[in-house]
């Protein structure tokens, strides 16, 4: 008894020790053609999440991606899930959701433990020989988040590679390399922050089943990560980076929150 | 098409959330959360949200959405209290659970334009209700919720508060009609209570110690009838309030009325006190007893003070009927007990027109 108390405490700890990830929980990440998917935002860790509903305040893009269309996600403002869409084309659909900043304010202790678990040492380092560590953190937070779905179908593999592999442009963005629906074990994905390769960023990998392993790896100099997500099942794989804020912000700052949802 | 006015403020609330520092650090989400604190100093807190995505933190694990939630989550009853921190004046407080679930809600469904749609997700939504007694002397009420990740809504009357994943709320002070009596205040009350009860309303209680009384104005044998009398309608009283014992109105307040008659009928016939008188005066004290619990159960007893509401009602109920012998001694029996004409002009007339009232009030209240 004494011991599920200390594990549900320590699992309620971590809860609120991290900051949270972000992504896109479609109702079928292998829909038939033709079919209507929603696609749900979720905020939480380890792949466990709330539902976020619609909100057009905080939308910068909210599109889906299939062969050479992109249009926007249709929904009910303040409803989940937050969007809707039609599948017409074979193939492999994107859909990409990209949030206005948003303010955050968090004390210094709070702030170095999401720095520390989201592999961003370089910013203690930095903070520490600004003789800064001690000071609460201000910053704005942005949602890169993308699903990838597949219908099967549509031509060769080669293309759905190609479509894969082509960024929406967003601002900090996982790319995977090949069609995750059908590559074998190990997959390449490129991190792309503004448009260039970003070195030496944690990526993790979770997968919904197995929430409680995950895989973490850093990108090397070409900003490529390749995971062994031979694992079948629905995988999240997400980064984080933070970048002095725009001075017109008025925060310190700024944090981009990337994410790819697919299955295997 | 229209929108209801609470949304348009709800959505006046985001762009407010959205634009200020400091701000909520996540993205708000589908939970919802209300306190209210009632008049019978309880209170409930409503954390209206998912249960999958509930289900799925408490177990860790992703479950989907299904039939049988209320059993799911009432299984999680220990987790879920643990994760729900409320306290009045910094000290927190053992709530009991209950799960509402509520019918699916199908975003398309209104206005859609393809009712028939399925996509296989139901955002149905569940209310964990947390429940119990505000504390005496509660200090401010605050709460916290663990298990949510998003930002969400805490709404106390007309004030609405914004709170991050697991954010506390900011103190909320109760007013004074909504904190349980003090005990004083339940002495205070139920005393009262317990005398008005005789005196004034009682006249059928009044009428019965009248008869008591009239009997004979030695000492001994008033105090034993009417330590007979309250020792037996204590007994009844709290048997019945605690559920004990149950007896029908239908039958008591009959009885009640016959028992009036009878001794007022004794007083015609004897000025003594014969040895069964005690025991019939006990027994009747027992049906007494369960009359007043009635009346007690109608007003309520105070969860917080039920033994002390229950004993302050049966002293006022004494000392009513304290009161009503001794003004008839006062008034009447002091003055003239010793005198040749006090039993018949006084003692029989009146058990007659007391026994006549008795009887009259037994039929009307076997008839209605």
């Amino acid at each position: 008894m004494r011991r599920l108390f200390l594990v549900l405490f320590l699992l309620l700890t971590a809860v609120t020790a991290r900051a949270h990830d972000f992504w896109i929980e479609p109702s079928s990440f292998r829909p038939a053609v033709g079919s209507l998917v929603s696609a749900s935002l979720r905020v939480g860790q380890d792949f466990v999440g709330d539902p976020v509903p619609r909100s057009a305040q905080r939308i910068e893009k909210f599109i889906v991606r299939d062969g050479a269309n992109e249009r926007p996600l249709v929904g009910q403002e303040n409803r989940d899930p937050a969007g809707l869409l039609r599948l017409d084309t074979p193939g492999v659909a994107i859909i990409g959701y990209r949030s206005r900043p948003e303010a955050l304010e968090l004390p210094a202790q709070k702030f170095e433990e999401y720095l520390r678990s989201e592999g961003l040492e370089s910013i203690i380092a930095l903070r520490a020989k600004r003789g800064e560590s001690a000071k609460p953190d201000k910053e704005i937070f942005s949602r890169c988040a993308k699903a990838i779905l597949f219908t099967g179908g549509g031509g060769g593999g080669a293309r759905h590679d190609k479509e894969v592999a082509q960024p929406l442009g967003f601002r900090f963005e996982i790319v995977p390399e090949s069609n995750p629906y059908t590559a074998g074990g190990a997959i390449a994905f490129r991190l792309l922050f503004d448009g260039k390769p970003l070195r030496d960023a944690l990526v993790t990998a979770i997968r919904q089943d197995d929430p409680g392993k995950p895989m973490r790896a850093r990108s090397d100099r070409a900003g490529r990560v390749t995971l062994d997500l031979r694992a079948r099942g629905v995988w999240l794989v997400k980064s984080v980076q933070i970048i002095p804020a725009p001075p017109s912000s008025g925060a310190e700052w700024e944090s981009l929150w990337a994410s790819v949802t697919f299955e295997r | 098409m229209g929108e209801p006015v609470g949304i348009r403020h709800l959505r006046a609330l985001i762009v407010a959330a959205a634009v200020a520092f400091p701000a909520l650090a996540h993205e708000i989400g589908t939970t919802q959360v209300t306190a209210r604190f009632n008049r019978d100093h309880t209170y409930e807190i409503d954390v209206v949200t998912g249960p999958a995505s509930l289900l799925s933190k408490i177990e860790h694990r992703r479950v989907a959405p299904g039939p049988d939630v209320r059993a799911r989550l009432l299984a999680h009853a220990r987790e879920l209290r643990e994760a729900a921190e409320i306290r009045f004046g910094g000290v927190r407080v053992e709530p009991e659970i209950n799960v509402i679930p509520s019918a699916a809600r199908d975003p398309l469904r209104s206005g859609a334009s393809e009712p028939s749609l399925r996509l296989g997700m139901t955002p149905e939504s569940a209310t964990i209700r947390f429940h119990g007694d505000i504390p005496r002397n509660a200090g401010a009420f605050t709460w916290r919720w663990r298990l949510t990740y998003s930002a969400y809504a805490l709404a106390i009357g007309p004030r609405t508060e914004w709170l991050d994943g697991d954010g506390v709320s900011s103190p909320f002070p109760l007013s004074r009609e909504l904190l349980p009596p003090s005990r004083l205040d339940v002495i205070r009350q139920y005393l009262v209570l317990g005398f008005t009860h005789i005196v004034p309303y009682g006249l059928d209680h009044i009428l019965f110690v009248l008869g008591i009384f009239l009997l004979t104005t030695k000492l001994k044998p008033v105090l034993a009838q009417v330590t007979a009398f309250t020792i037996a309608h204590s007994i009844t009283l709290g048997l019945t309030i605690y559920g004990v014992v149950s007896v029908s109105p239908r039958f008591v307040e009959p009885m009640i009325a016959l028992s009036i008659a009878y001794v007022a009928i004794e007083n015609v016939l004897t000025s003594e006190l014969k040895p069964w008188r005690v025991a019939i005066v006990f027994a009747f004290g027992l049906l007494h007893g369960m009359g007043f619990a009635g009346v007690l159960k109608e007003m309520g007893l105070p969860r917080s003070e039920f033994l002390t509401a229950l004993i302050t009602f049966n002293v006022g109920v004494e000392t009513g009927q304290l009161a009503v012998i001794a003004t008839a001694f006062l008034a009447v029996a002091y003055w003239h007990s010793m005198k040749p004409w006090y039993r018949q002009r006084f003692v029989v007339p009146a058990s007659v027109a007391i026994a006549c009232t008795g009887l009259f009030w037994t039929v009307q209240r076997i008839v209605s």
